[in-house]
């Protein structure tokens, strides 16, 4: 094939020969009358050919010339894109550093200079895994191994060593190519653990507090040191109670806290759901006898082997319940429902309540959403948090939540597994 | 009254003086010999001292913590085999599984059991009626 340039000059070249010819065969008149002349004719044919080979020779002296300042620009071009990635390479704030086939290596970036605060000399030929620190030494070899038989790292979380014997944490990558690249999370993980301590410290100072009031009030009500009247026995099981409710309202915001800065933790494993709603019944079972509620069981025998976080799916159940009996009028139903549909598993919580108001159900999920019509409820102690943990919590251990609702005919909530 | 040698020890060992109290005279009333300890330093010289039958032991204490505290008490003959429970408001799973492994009989978060619960807890482990 032609190249470009080439076939262009080609062309360029035939039609200056093709306008040459005409300019002969129009003038041919006059050609013909000066030929008489041989000393004329001479000078004209000499004319001819000097004109034509000059031709040719601008025409050779032009290619060479174009086809060089094609070139020339070409090289221009892959040379500097070669540049800007070396530049590129080089000041790139993730280091950077190729490897020879031994995993030794060779022309580190700025940045992993200065991750490992040396100097390149003092880098160059030096295995990159003998970085990895630890005492153990497998996991470092492994890679190694790895690296050898020309497997790609991605990511690998490990911590690495510099000069002056900081630890960081990691992620390395290394290319089939040989180039390794080092991302540094060591302040995203400082950061994360600092979160996490956060929720713990507010934890511990919330909740010891309430603890001990928990065990003075049962201490006070066991009669160890003598009877109380009745009426402070009352007034001793209301601070009980108080006291608990705030324990439940802590733990709700500490679950919450957790959720939004992302720090909770997901421990799935072999659960049973049937389980966990016989355990949040019997803990509500003063609730239902009070309120006379019939409490209609559905679970088919099914949910009571699957995988979950079971004290996060309780939370779920616990919520789910625990409004349905806390909107639900004095004898009225409420209705648990395991389901199984094609690979779906479903747990229901129906009741005879209140229900939503259609105008706010879009707001159900939302933080701190109170529906109108339990405003006026006397025990009205809902925090506006339940349903939007339950939520939160549904998502992060892989489910969904729905709900449909009817005002003064009830509400069923449905969490699809 | 029951028999004074035959009653077990339990030592307690948490910074809130009020929930020292209360512990050691529940556990006093309920048939045990209780004594209290109100850091990690006075609980780990008390439990050397006396060789209680069990330890309740809290997490978070300023100077020496809970697991800092186990970690000496491990280094003793004796205490290489104490019975330690711990007793804390931390429910987050790491630290339940750190407890857990430096050897402890149970973990008990102190929002989720009543005083009754507790004793009851430690009767079972020590094999009281």
């Amino acid at each position: 094939m032609f190249p470009r340039l080439y076939l262009k000059h080609l062309l360029y070249s035939f039609s200056v020969l093709l306008l040459l010819v005409a300019t002969l065969f129009l003038s041919r008149s006059y050609i013909e009358k000066v030929v008489e002349d041989p000393l004329q004719t001479v000078f004209i044919s000499l004319v001819i050919i000097i004109v034509f080979f000059s031709y040719i020779i601008y025409l050779l002296l032009t290619y060479n010339t174009r086809f060089d300042l094609e070139i020339w620009n070409a090289t221009k071009k892959v040379a500097l894109s070669k540049e800007q990635f070396k530049r590129l390479y080089e000041n790139a704030p993730v280091p950077y550093l190729l490897l020879n086939k031994n995993a030794e290596i060779h022309d580190p970036n700025k940045a992993a200079l200065r991750f490992f605060g040396v100097l390149p000399e003092e880098i160059d030929g030096k295995n990159i895994f003998s970085y990895i620190s630890g005492e153990d030494r497998g996991p470092a070899e492994r890679l190694f191994q790895y690296y050898k038989s020309g497997m790609p790292i991605n990511r690998k979380e490990v911590d690495m060593v510099t000069k002056k014997g900081d630890i960081r944490s990691v992620q390395l990558s290394v290319f089939e190519t040989g180039l390794a690249m080092i991302f540094d999370i060591t302040e995203q993980k400082r950061l994360d653990k600092a979160k996490t301590e956060f929720v713990s410290l507010a934890s511990h100072q919330l909740k010891s507090p309430l603890a001990t009031t928990k065990w003075l009030t049962e201490m006070l009500t066991s009669a160890d040191f003598g009877e109380l009247s009745p009426k402070q026995q009352e007034y001793i099981d209301k601070l009980h109670d108080a006291n608990e409710d705030m324990v439940d309202l802590v733990n709700v915001l500490l679950n919450v806290s957790r959720i939004e800065m992302g720090s909770l933790f997901v421990d799935m494993k072999v659960t049973n759901v049937e389980e966990l709603s016989e355990s949040v019944l019997h803990e509500l079972s003063f609730l239902i006898n009070k309120k006379g509620i019939r409490i209609n069981r559905k679970y088919h025998g099914l949910l009571k082997n699957i995988r979950s976080d079971p004290k996060l799916l309780r939370i779920v159940i616990q919520n789910l319940i625990s409004n349905a009996l806390k909107y639900t009028p004095e004898g009225g139903t409420v209705t648990i429902t395991f389901e199984e549909v094609a690979g779906e598993r479903r747990i229901k919580v129906s009741d005879t309540g209140l229900g939503i108001p259609k105008s706010q159900q879009d707001q159900v999920f939302t933080k701190l959403f109170r529906a109108d019509n339990i405003r006026g409820l006397v025990d009205n102690q809902g925090t506006g948090l339940g349903l939007y943990l339950v939520k939160s919590v549904v998502g992060v251990i892989g489910g969904s939540i729905s709900f449909v609702s009817e005002e003064n005919k009830g509400s069923t909530f449905t969490i699809t597994l | 009254m029951a028999n004074l040698e035959n009653k077990k020890k339990v030592l307690i060992i948490d910074d809130n003086n009020n929930l020292v109290t209360v512990l050691v005279d529940k556990f006093n009333v309920s048939g045990f010999e209780a004594v209290g300890a109100f850091s990690g330093q006075e609980g780990l010289k008390k439990a050397l001292e006396l060789h209680p039958d069990i330890i309740l032991l809290d997490l978070v204490m300023p100077e020496m913590g809970g697991l800092e505290m186990l970690k000496q008490l491990r280094l003793d003959p004796w205490g290489k085999q104490a019975k330690v429970m711990v007793l804390s408001v931390l429910d987050e799973p790491t630290y339940v599984a750190n407890a857990m492994d430096s050897n402890v009989v149970g973990y008990i978060v102190k929002t989720d059991f009543s005083l009754d619960g507790v004793v009851k807890q430690i009767k079972t482990i020590l094999g009281v009626s």
